[in-house]
């Protein structure tokens, strides 16, 4: 029995690093918790997995979730909370967690809380600070009833340490034969990139709609980001205009970064663009428009053609 | 007397400000630069419902009263900066589709205001010779009754919409000895054999408005397309003219709210010496006079369109308010390029296109002059 | 394109917000139908414009003043609305809740929505009410096709990882993305029409349904602004200021 389960993240080869991120959550609340993972083949992934501080690793493995489909997924996910008797289920807010997971808490008679920034004591229960609005606002809330499920917004809480002794990993049995049968995958893009992770790169370098088309999107943009070593992200705008694909796309409803440095080329800082920046280190903003709003937020601002300026930017990073 | 909009109206003002605002607002210097009209838009307008507003329901116009018509036009020019679209789109309102809906047949009317309302057809209005302009029932186009058509023979100058009309609303006389008597009015289709709309006309303003000169030759035209009767001319142009005098700046109203408020937003963020320059007399004066004008201008826009609401004649008040309106409007636009200092001469801050714009409206549905004699007549003096 | 039977019914919640669009310049606080929901009620009138759908029935929880958004559904081409007359802050599974009494009412083959509300960003009534309901669900969707003579729809959904195509049985639940459509703007004769059609009022009591939310909102801020940095005026001394200044070169 443990009171919180942590449901880890992983693309069939390795478990995806920001899921983790809500382990520190769990460690937050005190408490035993053991982290759950879903799919089909799943010994490394769950041995992997074995040295954060959890009680145990439970891994539902099965052909019958070899793809993440929703309602496979939130059936288990529910049924292996009631059986560890997990007051909380957690996750980092991602595509695939805010798919699986408020089913789940409809099916466990849950609240939810997405994208969970911190949580605060108040009058002896939990807060929980999420943001609003695009993230113009933070909003405090607290949940009624037995139990709970949270989404944490990975780049607001540590990485967790990975030294922990060894805890057994349990295979959680389950009828797969009686599992929902209304879903079915078709497929996947799967586009090979030598690029890191948009949510776990060190450096992102993003462009907005001045880029004019994929050619100059990827030559500019993703030139910048290979002379650093980054990921590529993009404006909500660039991707409408089909300069970058949709898992490019930054912001309020696309993915929020938080990396050591965001470079931002031709982009003008939207509220629901800034809202998927905001914690980075250091941002520096280029763009040919000296009151366009990314200026207030940028540590370093540079005026000026991005078409002139990033081909030298990109020969001054290689030339070291 | 109740200034209060219904929740039906503010709905519909509503949805004119949104749509005109989201949809309407681009490559409006580019358009204005090179003199090309914008289809796409005019389009819009027609599936939004902008050109039939003022027109029954059976003929496909969505019968609003006149006070809603113009309050929706003055939405439509507060949120759309392309007063050439405007420009455009009135001249097809007032010079096409009234005419037609005020003196058309049963068939006449089935046939073009469908079309005409949603924007299908693009109507134009050819009245205006190189000869007569003020003097506007001294034409010399002429037509000719032989068989089952008319002939006409003659030119017409100013044809808004004249190089993209599907038809026009044709003024000529029948017999210059009767003078005004004798004009009558045809609608003329576009391809019909001995029209040529030629000679594109470039204007100071509204440039995105196209506009030609047109050629008769020996143009024939069927019978069944005479607008009203023989004689009837000038009759039917002086009631078109009060509705077109009473609602072509209604949009014009908008224009100038727009220049208020963009105004009063540069003179609080432009600093000069220490202060924002509105805390400058001077500069504060200009938005004063501008505010002054564009509610005077407002009041009088929506008594005539009230007063014709309650089917009072008009003939007064729609000069008052194109007169009042169209000095309002050129001075508004003066001020709020003065107010900007260099900025306002740049094409790039789209002022100085709105006082070019402005300028023709002291012009067209006649003359300021023209206004003046028109009220001083209705006065008596 | 298979032909055949069209969805009798296609159910479209959606929400009353504040203008996202509206800007600090704003002078009153207007509210606007939340714009995935709008593309979501665009989806519905285009599936039925293509003779794949016979009914749209649009459905919001709030008080009166929410009648004007419902309005502009109308006018968009909704055939009916359905206003559940409550007006506390409810959650996401309050709503859930609530929505699952009147899709029970309702029966519609399909339930579109948009992914979130970009007020609150929660993203979670969708899947919620596909749990209570025990339906298929497809989420951030931006391809919708009809097979089998519809009795499956075939969704392209929007990944982290980039496109997936899941195909689901109806009757479901689908909640839209970003790029599934752009949404038509509200016409006037749009406006005229809606003016007769139906807008129908229900109590949570007359749905059969008592709910209390289980989320309380304590406070709300603004989050810490950072700071505004400084200008650069070139390659070579942006360079210098990542390399010395920042650390991060």
């Amino acid at each position: 029995m443990v009171e919180t389960l942590v449901l880890i993240e992983h693309d069939r080869q390795q478990v995806k690093r920001p899921s983790l991120h809500a382990i520190t959550l769990a460690q937050q609340f005190g408490g035993e918790y053991a982290l759950l993972v879903l799919g089909h083949g799943l010994d490394e992934i769950a041995a992997s997995l074995v040295s954060y501080g959890a009680a145990a690793v439970i891994f539902a493995d099965d052909p019958a979730l070899a793809e993440p489909l929703a309602d496979r997924y939130a059936t288990v996910i529910a049924e292996a909370a009631r059986k560890y008797g997990a007051q909380t289920l957690l996750g980092a807010s991602s595509t695939f967690s805010k798919d699986v997971l408020p089913r789940a808490a409809a099916l466990l008679d849950a609240p939810m809380v997405t994208d969970v920034l911190a949580i605060e004591e108040m009058d002896g229960s939990i807060a929980y600070q999420r943001p609003i609005n695009a993230g113009s606002m933070l909003a405090m809330v607290k949940l009624d009833g037995n139990r709970r499920v949270l989404t944490v917004r990975a780049t607001a809480f540590e990485a967790p340490a990975a030294n922990a002794a060894p805890c057994p990993t349990e295979r959680f049995v389950f009828d797969a034969a009686s599992l929902p049968n209304g879903m079915q995958f078709i497929s996947r893009e799967q586009r090979a990139s030598d690029r890191p992770d948009l949510t776990e790169a060190r450096v992102v370098v993003s462009g907005g709609r001045p880029l004019k088309d994929t050619e100059t999107f990827e030559r500019l943009v993703g030139g910048l980001a290979d002379a650093l070593g980054g990921a590529v992200g993009a404006t909500r705008a660039a991707v409408d205009a089909g300069m970058a694909p949709n898992d490019y796309q930054i912001g309020q409803t696309g993915k929020v970064v938080a990396p050591e440095l965001y470079i931002a080329l031709g982009i003008s800082g939207a509220i629901q663009h800034l809202a998927g920046i905001k914690d980075s280190r250091i941002i520096v903003a280029i763009n040919k428009d000296p009151d366009a709003p990314i200026f207030q937020m940028a540590t370093y601002g540079l005026v000026g053609d991005l078409h002139q300026i990033v081909p030298q930017l990109i020969e001054s990073v290689r030339s070291g | 007397m109740d200034f209060a909009w219904s929740d039906q109206q503010r709905e519909l003002l509503d949805a004119v400000g949104r749509f005109a605002s989201q949809q309407l607002n681009y490559n409006v210097i580019e358009n204005d630069r090179d003199g090309v009209f914008n289809h796409d838009a005019w389009k819009k307008c027609g599936d939004f419902g902008i050109h039939g507003l003022p027109v029954p329901t059976e003929y496909g116009g969505l019968g609003m009263d006149p006070l809603t018509t113009v309050a929706a036009l003055e939405r439509l020019g507060y949120a759309c900066k392309d007063n050439g679209l405007l420009f455009s789109i009135n001249a097809h309102m007032w010079t096409a589709i009234i005419p037609i809906l005020a003196n058309g047949t049963e068939a006449q009317k089935k046939k073009y205001l469908p079309g005409l309302c949603n924007g299908t057809l693009i109507g134009g209005n050819a009245m205006s010779e190189p000869n007569s302009g003020s003097d506007a029932f001294s034409l010399s186009t002429t037509a000719v009754k032989k068989g089952s058509k008319y002939i006409l023979n003659g030119s017409k100058i100013f044809v808004t919409n004249g190089p993209i009309a599907d038809l026009l609303v044709v003024f000529v006389t029948m017999d210059k000895a009767r003078g005004a008597d004798g004009l009558c009015a045809f609608v003329v289709e576009k391809d019909s054999p001995g029209l040529d709309v030629s000679k594109k006309i470039e204007k100071m303003g509204v440039r995105t408005s196209p506009m030609a000169e047109v050629f008769f030759a020996d143009c024939e035209v069927p019978e069944e397309n005479l607008l009203g009767k023989e004689g009837a001319g000038s009759f039917m142009f002086t009631k078109s003219m009060t509705w077109e005098r009473g609602c072509i700046l209604a949009s014009a109203v908008g224009s100038m709210q727009r220049l208020l408020e963009t105004s009063i937003r540069y003179a609080k963020e432009r600093r000069q010496g220490g202060q924002s320059i509105g805390k400058f007399q001077r500069v504060a004066d200009k938005i004063v006079n501008m505010k002054l004008r564009v509610q005077s201008a407002r009041h009088m826009l929506y008594h005539c369109a009230w007063l014709r609401g309650q089917r009072e004649p008009v003939y007064m008040e729609a000069a008052m308010a194109k007169l009042h309106i169209s000095d309002c409007w050129v001075k508004c636009c003066e001020d709020a390029i003065q107010i900007r200092g260099g900025y306002g001469y740049m094409v790039e801050y789209e002022v100085e296109r709105e006082l070019r714009d402005a300028i023709g409206s002291r012009l067209y549905s006649g003359t300021s002059e023209i206004q003046r004699s028109i009220i001083a007549s209705w006065l008596g003096v | 394109m298979t032909r055949g039977q069209s969805v009798e019914k296609i159910l479209v919640p959606f929400k009353s917000v504040p203008d996202p669009y509206a800007g600090a310049a704003a002078s009153t606080s207007k509210s606007v139908i939340n714009p995935f929901d709008e593309i979501a009620i665009e989806e519905a009138l285009r599936i039925r414009e293509r003779g794949e759908a016979a009914e749209i029935v649009g459905v919001t929880i709030g008080a009166p003043a929410v009648d004007e958004q419902i309005r502009a559904a109308l006018a968009m081409g909704v055939d009916r609305a359905i206003r559940i007359d409550d007006s506390r802050a409810l959650d996401p599974y309050a709503v859930a809740r609530i929505l699952r009494a009147l899709v029970e009412k309702e029966a519609p083959q399909v339930v579109i929505m948009g992914k979130q509300a970009v007020d609150d960003d929660s993203n979670q009534v969708g899947q919620m009410l596909a749990g209570l309901l025990g339906w298929p669900q497809a989420t951030f969707v931006s391809k919708i096709e009809f097979l089998d003579n519809k009795t499956r729809a075939r969704c392209t959904r929007e990944t982290d990882g980039g496109l997936e195509v899941v195909a689901i049985d109806l009757p479901s639940i689908i909640t839209t993305d970003l790029r599934l459509n752009e949404p038509r703007y509200v016409s006037l004769p749009g406006l005229m029409k809606a003016r007769r059609k139906s807008i129908e009022v229900l109590t949570c009591e007359q749905l059969g349904v008592t709910v209390r939310p289980m989320t309380t909102t304590l406070s709300t801020s603004s989050p810490t602004r950072r700071a505004a940095g400084t200008r650069v005026g070139s390659v070579e001394e942006l360079m210098a200021k990542l390399k010395q200044e920042a650390k991060v070169l």
